[in-house]
């Protein structure tokens, strides 16, 4: 989230699209509700009815996978109707940019494709700079080849017709929502949206968000309060984890894992430390190799020196231009080349598309260890449906691991909040937190490679894990600590003439202070100022004071960066620094320092051209990315089709599907785009009852009598051609796989008009799998595809084509 | 809570169907979630039971103007002022607490059945295996412990809150006032007053197994207030009607002996 | 004990018979009493507890539809059906229980009067029976219908509580005489002739009539 749950309060308008936030982040919903009753209007586009729409104020049906052709009609719209925030997307964003030359769009492509690799050369996808190199601006948004003006060409296709016949919405109901969305164009409104995997589900899954991001940088929305675009993340720590980097291509912070062709230290923070000579860019990223010199040194400690680049080449390599998901890890192994698999709090067997191929593939394994507090279909899949026991190799074993309940330490949630917690109950039996397997397992490999050596030993025998106490258990603070960040010596520090004399072992109060030459530690740059200088836990201060009024609660928990809790909130306020809004004041600059939210970065507004900065400080050209190159399909969102969906041509171009998505290959791999045995759209989710797989909360009795089983929902109209009875048994086919469920017939999903013909569709839940309960059904995953975002590899689960017929 | 009259407002038009108060229910009051099947419904189990003493109902409505809604409504206990269940209750086991609720005394209760069938809202179950009827009895020793019942305390959106009759019942009407429409009050019109009252979006009768205007059922009415006194006076009059004919007509004793057979016993 | 020369009015299969239905019948009141009115809720105290006092007053009621039905069959053919015109006859007099009659009009076995009470307490019994049934076993009624089950059962019991007293009255010391034909089978035939005049004159006729200290007549009459 740019923003945090109790700000949704401040909101105008709330679009949820992307998500079903009733029922699967209650809490956040509660503040949603908030909004609601102060006066806000609250949409939901959503292919099916659910509890959210019931409780918003109007409800969008939409075909699953055409979010870009619906947002790029809005964007259509506010452009076209002139409902933008004029100063706002002049000053803060860089519509007044001039794009290259050689850019060009044409049928779906833009300039720089490669057909064979499916990867664009992004060497056209330029800003010109002038002969300062600093980029060329057009104020009055005329020049044809301003981002503003390419942007209102390249949405100029959306028209409202063309919206509708692609996401079978009514022209009505699309120009309802553009309308009272786009009304927050204005200083004294905020529109926010919320999304979840509603959103990221899709081939098309960062563009869906970025299509937002442009609607909130037109409207102004974007670091204000009641504004921003929030991610609803639904486990209470999945914040926590990508912050601490479950991604394979990010280290601690969103820092970059290396690529094998960055061999040096050097190299590898030229790529990555963004360089601006505009002077009124912050350019705060130009700060790299601090925080990434720092991280070296908390894994490496006193090993890591300048001579060895602090240990940057023990630091494991990406294999240039490939990747590493979860679907390419299945894909290895399903093709023989993974021999070990650690799965950790996961279900994979259940959770990872294209389950039949997943299970395959774990018949390849040698070894399989599985860290969890209960069993899952993964740690059992050598006993599974069809599977011979006698005929797999792989040993298997099973490490019992405790609770979130069951463990002291930190949780972070989307509004990047770091809330300490504390035990509540002693796990059951041998189960410790799966932090202390980890640790306990790493200390014994390291003592082999001391004993034994190994490729890459020093990485290992280096590694500064020290965070079992005297009793042998994980000491969480140690580790909380670590990634805060300490000063490794004395180091006196000068804040506008102030000088403070911070001691060795000090932890670092903000990243601010972190340096690149090796004299400080911080295993997550972002991190830092989670504990005071003094040692104090931030993270568990519980303070209730609100001084703004807007819900901030400053003084309750940590949130990162720098305890802020609205990001680019100096976008709020004028380039004088006043707030635009008034009546939300976030932030005001008073002559010599900003009052309200922590701002982003200390400096004057933009008016001030000698010292001030502009507001989006974690930019490059400090402003925000209208036109955004930084996504491997186009600096502007393009409407693709699903990968399977049941249409043969793009409305819009030549593409159908999204030019970039990698295609898995295996004979496993199967689709079946606008096949007549397979009509129907399907999409999956998770029910309020069960958390994802369902491997947690099936074992809970009160949440499995209220979703027993697997079911599907079909519209009425469906269930009438079909012959299909409310509660009677089916299965739904694709071409990869079946389930046999439950039809729920409903009045909650209807069908499309995409094209002028009629389309179905259908949605199951994937909470279910065969271990327990033993009659709930099996995975949905059987039904899924291999394949999903070009940039992320987060599955296209939400959009796919299946059949069903009675059981 | 003090121990004035307590309401329970459950406002329907901002429950999430989240199901947390039905979980929230079972935990605190320790009951078994038990083997479901889906039945083609969100709704589970289908039906109150001995272990499920609230349930949200899920409904799809098409109102008149064809408009498609799905409602929500949190079913359990009404805590009658008048409450039929207390009325036909042979043992006590069902009665009034301090707080104007309906409390069960589960020690007292014979599974007689009496009062499942006497509730107008179809609330009391009864459980083969112990032999007893249950039902919600708003988390009496929560109440009493100053503290609010576990469904209360678990609804994320505010659709529950509890407090005073007054300031509850004005906040309910504030609210039905400003959501307009076929929004109203539900629960202080009929048996006295219900301690949980509703706030509907749509009218009463749209709603599934909600009685349009609950009363104490007639059939009540005419075994505890005229059967049951009318048993009395028919017993009694019998009795001393009998004595009066004794004592006035005297009893029918056999005639004179004329076939010279021994007198009948009880003469003269 | 009979003395020589009384006739036997009941045979040993009918006194049990009544008496069972008379049993089951007056600790069907009391425990129901004990159910109906919380101030005799003691009762159950007496049988360990309400609870006990449920299932005494649930199995009794068994034992009192086994009884009904028994009864039904055994004295359906002399006590359910009237015959006229003399069953008439006496009602119009009632029986000589209310004011003076000369002579009341010759009846069979049973007179209306216990015809009336007899079928009283068959249906109303019947009802006590398919009423109790239900509330005992509700499953796969409509509450509708269940619920009327409760006034229907307390209706019964008003009729047959009073029922009670009557005939409580008339077989004891409103009818003297009748009690013991009821303990031990015998009566006096000044009683048979003074009750069921028609009665014992086609017993004496048929020859079927027994009297204590006799042999039976019955195989002299042919």
């Amino acid at each position: 989230m740019t923003n945090h749950y109790c700000d949704l309060k401040n909101a105008d308008v709330i679009l949820i699209m992307g998500s079903n936030a009733a029922e699967h982040h209650p809490i956040a919903f509660k503040w949603i509700l908030r909004a609601k009753e102060k006066g806000a209007t609250i949409i939901h586009v959503d292919p099916r009815y659910t509890r959210t729409s019931a409780r918003c104020d109007f409800h969008v049906p939409l075909r699953s996978g055409t979010d870009i052709a619906f947002l790029g009609g809005m964007i259509h719209y506010i452009l076209t109707h002139r409902k933008y925030f004029k100063d706002y997307v002049v000053n803060y964003t860089n519509a007044s940019f001039i794009v290259s030359k050689d850019f060009y769009f044409k049928d779906g492509l833009f300039s720089g494709y490669d057909q064979a690799k499916r990867k664009y050369s992004k060497d056209t996808w330029v800003l010109e700079k002038d002969g300062k190199g600093i980029p060329k601006r057009d104020m009055t948004l005329t020049n044809p080849r301003s981002v503003f003006q390419m942007l209102k060409k390249h949405y100029s296709r959306y028209t409202l017709d063309k919206v509708s016949s692609i996401t079978g919405v009514s022209k009505e109901n699309l120009l309802k929502v553009y309308e009272i969305y786009a009304s927050t164009g204005v200083p004294g409104k905020a529109g926010t949206e919320c999304y979840a995997l509603g959103w990221t589900h899709h081939t098309t899954g960062s563009q869906n968000i970025r299509s937002m991001s442009i609607i909130q940088l037109l409207l102004g929305n974007m670091g204000i309060a009641g504004g921003g675009i929030n991610a609803l993340r639904g486990e209470p720590n999945v914040q926590g984890s990508t912050d601490h980097c479950i991604l394979y291509g990010n280290l601690p912070g969103y820092l970059k894992m290396p690529v094998a062709s960055l061999d040096t230290l050097e190299k590898y923070l030229h790529k990555c430390t963004p360089v601006s000579k505009d002077p009124q860019s912050a350019n705060y990223y130009s700060n790299y190799p601090k925080f990434f010199v720092s991280f070296l040194k908390s894994m490496w400690d006193n090993k890591a020196t300048k001579e060895n680049e602090f240990g940057y080449n023990w630091l494991p390599k990406l294999d240039d231009g490939k990747a590493y998901s979860t679907m390419h890890m299945f894909d290895a192994m399903y093709a023989g080349k993974v021999k070990g698999y650690f799965c950790v709090g996961a279900d994979t067997a259940v959770s990872t598309p294209n389950s039949n191929k997943v299970r395959k593939a774990m018949e390849n394994l040698d070894w399989l260890v599985g860290e969890n507090i209960f069993n899952n279909e993964t740690y059992e899949f050598w006993r599974g449906p069809g599977v011979d026991p006698k005929k797999i190799k792989t040993e298997c074993f099973l490490l019992p691991a405790s609770a979130s309940m069951e463990k002291e330490g930190s949780q972070s949630n989307s509004g990047r909040w770091v809330q300490w917690k504390y035990k509540a109950a002693e796990a059951p039996g041998d189960a410790i937190p799966v932090g202390e397997i980890e640790i306990k397992i790493m200390a014994a490999i390291k003592k082999l490679y001391e004993k034994e050596g190994g490729p890459n030993a020093k990485a290992i025998v280096n590694l500064k894990w020290d965070y079992l106490d005297s009793k042998g258990r994980m000491n969480v603070l140690k580790i909380s600590k670590q990634i805060n960040g300490h000063f490794l010596k004395d180091t006196v520090v000068d804040e506008k003439g102030v000088k403070t004399l911070y001691k060795k072992g000090q932890t670092v109060p903000t990243f601010g202070m972190l340096k690149a030459d090796g004299s400080t530690s911080g295993g997550n740059w972002i991190m830092a100022g989670s504990f005071g200088a003094n040692g104090e836990n931030k993270m568990m201060k519980r303070g209730k004071d609100d001084p703004t009024g807007l819900g901030l609660y400053p003084n309750w928990s940590f949130a990162w960066p720098v305890n802020r809790r609205i990001i680019y909130n100096r976008a709020s306020c004028d380039i004088n620094g006043k707030p635009y809004n008034p009546k939300r004041k976030l932030l005001e600059w008073t002559g010599d320092k900003w009052v309200g939210d922590v701002p982003d970065g200390p400096w004057p507004p933009m008016a001030d051209k000698a010292k001030g900065k502009y507001p989006f400080i974690m930019k490059q050209d400090g402003v925000g990315s209208l036109f955004g190159p930084g996504m491997v399909e186009g600096p502007f969102p393009e409407h693709y089709e699903p990968l399977e969906g049941p249409l043969t041509k793009n409305p819009l171009s030549g593409q159908l599907i999204n030019p970039t998505i990698e295609i898995f290959k295996s004979d496993m791999d199967k689709t079946a785009n606008a096949d007549a045995k397979f009509p129907y759209v399907c999409t999956t989710y998770s029910c309020t009852e069960h958390w994802c797989s369902g491997a947690l909360t099936r074992w809970q009795a009160w949440l499995l009598e209220m979703q027993p089983e697997l079911y599907v929902e079909i519209g009425e109209k469906l269930a009438q051609e079909k012959g299909i009875k409310n509660g009677s048994r089916v299965k739904v086919h694709s071409i990869r796989g079946q389930v046999e469920c439950v039809a729920m017939v409903t009045k909650r999903f209807q069908p499309f008009t995409v094209e002028g013909k009629t389309v179905h569709q259908v949605g199951l839940p994937f909470n279910y799998g065969w271990l327990f309960p033993k009659d709930g059904g099996d995975s949905t995953n059987f039904l899924t595809p291999t394949v999903g975002d070009a940039n992320t590899f987060c599955p296209e689960y939400k959009a796919f084509m299946v059949n069903v017929v009675k059981a | 809570m003090n121990t004035s009259e307590l309401i329970k407002v459950i406002d329907t038009t901002r429950c999430t169907a989240c199901r947390g108060c039905q979980v929230a229910c079972k935990q605190w009051n320790e009951l078994p979630g038990l083997r479901t099947k889906n039945w083609g419904s969100y709704q589970n189990p289908p039906d109150l039971e001995w272990n499920t003493w609230t349930l949200i109902r899920f409904q799809e409505y098409v109102n008149d103007k064809g408009t498609f809604k799905w409602m929500f409504r949190k079913d359990g206990c009404m805590h009658c002022t008048d409450a039929a269940c207390v009325k036909v209750c042979p043992s006590g086991a069902l009665y009034h607490t301090e707080y104007g609720t309906v409390g069960i005394k589960k020690n007292l209760c014979i599974g007689c059945k009496e009062c499942i069938a006497a509730c107008p809202f179809e609330v009391p179950r009864y459980n083969r295996a112990t032999d007893k009827v249950s039902k919600c009895d708003l988390c009496l020793t929560r109440l009493q412990s100053n503290q609010q019942p576990a469904c209360v305390k678990s609804c994320p959106t505010g659709a529950l809150s509890i407090g005073g009759k007054d300031k509850m019942m004005k906040a309910a009407y504030d609210r039905v006032k400003e959501l307009g429409g076929d929004a109203s009050v539900y629960g202080d019109k009929f048996v006295g007053g219900t301690h949980v009252v509703y706030i509907l979006s749509e009218k009463p009768e749209v709603y599934d197994k909600l009685p349009k205007s609950p009363s104490i059922p007639l059939s009540v009415i005419a075994w505890k207030d005229w059967l049951k006194p009318l048993s009395l006076i028919a017993g009694g009059g019998v009795v001393v009607g009998s004595l009066l004919h004794y004592i006035l007509h005297g009893p029918k004793r056999p005639d004179e002996d004329v076939s010279g057979d021994k007198h009948a016993e009880g003469g003269k | 004990m009979p003395e020589k020369g009384m006739i036997k009015i009941t045979d040993g299969f009918e006194r049990i018979v009544h008496w069972m239905l008379a049993g089951s019948c007056i600790l069907l009141f009391i425990t129901g009493l004990g159910m109906m009115y919380r101030e005799l809720n003691f009762i159950g105290n007496l049988m360990g507890g309400l609870v006990a006092l449920k299932y005494v007053h649930n199995f009794t009621g068994l034992l009192f539809i086994v009884s009904l039905v028994l009864a039904t069959r055994m004295w359906w053919h002399e006590a359910g059906k009237f015959s006229m015109p003399e069953d008439l006859d006496w009602m119009m007099c009632a029986g000589g229980y209310l004011w003076h009659v000369e002579k009341v009009p010759e009846i069979g076995k049973y007179n209306p009067g216990q015809k009336m009470f007899f079928l009283t307490v068959v249906g109303c019994g019947a009802l006590m029976g398919v009423t109790g049934l239900v509330m005992w076993f509700p499953v796969g009624l409509s509450m509708d219908l269940v619920r009327w089950m409760y006034p229907l059962h307390a209706l019964g019991f008003v009729v047959l509580f009073a029922f009670f007293f009557v005939h409580l009255y008339l077989g004891t010391i409103g009818n003297p005489g009748t009690f013991m034909a009821m303990i031990d089978g015998w009566a006096t035939k000044a009683w048979a002739r003074k009750q069921h005049p028609k009665w014992l004159r086609e017993m004496e006729e048929s020859g079927k009539l027994e009297v204590y200290g006799e042999e039976k007549t019955e195989a002299a009459s042919h």
